[in-house]
């Protein structure tokens, strides 16, 4: 066999060989720092109706996320990811204006996620929320 | 001309990059009868390599706190995908590395290699030891066990009997009366920032002083002698020698894969090897488990502190061994490298080895 096949030949088995090795490394390194599932991804979240006053809003965590459940006339609840549509900032409640005010922006959405103003290019993520006895259903 | 070429003059032009290649891997010639005991080096470079990559993704999911550290450690061995590998080979490896110390330090004492002009890359490769060790203890009580604070209470107390400071240095040394939160932060950051600091740079000078001086030659064979004393800068060539690269990577490439294998299958068939039942419980600074030992490589001096009538005296002679040690190259001056030319040497050398293993065994038994 000539000199350069030889070598030629011990390189390829060589990187496949680290290529392997490198497989079988990269793998449990990926599922190791892959994000862990929190539990109840898929849940619903119960809410005492009591919390959410007329006219207030109630931030909690949905699915990992930050989220609001409003009352925006009485009896009428409404939930939505509180996550702002343009840049991913969390909006606040303004009980005064009766809208929704991200402060990173000033984008505007009002008391049912449309947008009122500002930059951001869609409405507010709707959440089903539902009415069960003292409690509200969200999810 | 393909891309990886053009790319490759592109760099060597501007930094000539192939010369110092050059210079260190294909013209850098080591002694024809170089031995298989000078890869240790490079097997430590590897394992401490594998030990800082486990130790920071371990960072990721550990709390160094005594209300979370145990359940963190408990969750990355159970819930976190191949956390269990990652905190086994960190755990493991630790052992092994110390194994390896054990044996780079024993063949240059073996081989005379500490000695002059050598000197200095003793005593740095010395406090690399120490500063290993060091590593160990403060990494043993972050999984906050049973055995990680009784360990950790036993081994900062020994500290007592220094005359004038001793319950002063007990106190520095936890941070408190007693092994608790300031324990785990001072150790926490000392594992994982302040040692390997001081580690990194050490190495660093460690490997300098080996390039600088050069390779020794194994003092074996008909034709070994002493080099002539010389008082100036010499740096030790090896014309007719084999080039580093590829002959000596090969046979470092090959003990390499023996110590990984070794690691390994400790990890795979014998995960429990270094992981005693207190290992697995909480701390409790109420309830002291039974039979709680150090690591295998602090039995000698555990067992030494047992023999001896007080404690002072059993810290002054591991304080005397370990600074004789450190200062051998000053100490043993003669040029005489032939372990069969150094008699007295190689008796007290295999009395040494003796006695750590008798007591290491003792100890563990005892």
């Amino acid at each position: 066999m000539e000199v350069s096949s030889r070598r030629k030949f011990l390189v390829l088995s060589l990187s496949t060989l680290g290529a392997l090795v490198a497989g079988v490394a990269a793998y449990p390194l990926f599922r190791y720092l892959s994000p862990q599932p929190t539990g109840g991804e898929k849940g619903r979240v119960n809410i005492p109706r009591a919390q959410v006053g007329a006219g207030q809003a109630h931030f909690f965590q949905f699915r990992g996320h930050p989220a609001v459940v409003l009352q925006s006339a009485p009896g009428v609840f409404a939930a939505f990811s509180a996550i702002c549509t343009h840049l991913g900032c969390i909006i606040r409640w303004l009980p005064e204006n009766g809208e929704f005010l991200c402060p990173c922006h000033a984008g505007r959405f009002a008391g049912d996620g449309k947008v009122l103003g500002g930059p951001p290019p869609k409405p507010l993520q709707a959440i089903p929320v539902a009415l069960s006895g003292d409690n509200l259903l969200v999810g | 001309m393909g891309l990886g070429k053009k790319m490759a003059d592109f760099i060597d032009a501007r930094l000539g990059i192939r010369d110092i290649l050059e210079q260190n891997l294909t013209k850098y010639l080591l002694p024809r009868n170089i031995n298989a005991w000078y890869t240790l080096g490079a097997v430590l470079l590897t394992l401490f390599t594998v030990q800082i990559a486990t130790g920071i993704l371990l960072l990721i999911y550990y709390n160094p706190n005594t209300d979370e550290a145990f359940r963190s450690v408990q969750r990355i061995m159970n819930e976190v995908p191949f956390g269990w590998l990652i905190r086994t080979i960190h755990a493991v490896g630790s052992n092994i590395i110390v194994l390896a110390l054990l044996l780079h330090m024993l063949s240059v004492l073996f081989m005379g290699s500490y000695k002059r002009p050598r000197e200095l890359t003793w005593v740095a490769g010395f406090l690399l030891l120490l500063l290993s060790l060091g590593m160990c203890l403060t990494g043993y009580l972050l999984p906050w066990s049973q055995l990680s604070f009784w360990a950790t209470t036993v081994a900062t107390n020994s500290s007592q009997e220094l005359p004038m400071i001793g319950d002063a240095a007990v106190r520095f040394l936890r941070g408190g009366a007693m092994v608790g939160q300031p324990t785990l932060g001072r150790f926490f950051a000392l594992h994982v920032m302040g040692f390997p600091l001081l580690f990194g740079m050490l190495v660093l000078f460690h490997l300098f002083c080996v390039r600088r001086v050069g390779i020794s030659r194994p003092p074996f064979g008909h034709d070994w002698q002493a080099p002539p004393p010389s008082t100036t800068f010499r740096h030790e060539e090896h014309p007719g020698g084999i080039p580093f690269f590829p002959h000596y990577v090969a046979k470092d490439a090959a003990i390499i894969a023996f110590f990984l294998a070794l690691l390994l299958g400790v990890v795979f068939f014998a995960p429990g090897l270094f992981f005693p039942p207190a290992a697995f419980e909480p701390a409790d600074p109420f309830v002291t488990p039974p039979g709680i030992k150090p690591e295998w490589y602090f039995l000698w001096a555990y067992q030494t502190l047992k023999l001896l009538p007080s404690e002072f005296l059993g810290l002054a002679v591991q304080g005397v061994a370990v600074t004789l040690l450190l200062l051998l190259p000053f100490l043993d001056r003669s040029p005489e490298r032939r372990p069969s030319r150094r008699p007295l040497f190689v008796s007290a050398y295999v009395l040494g080895v003796a006695l750590f293993v008798a007591l290491s065994v003792w100890g563990h038994y005892s």
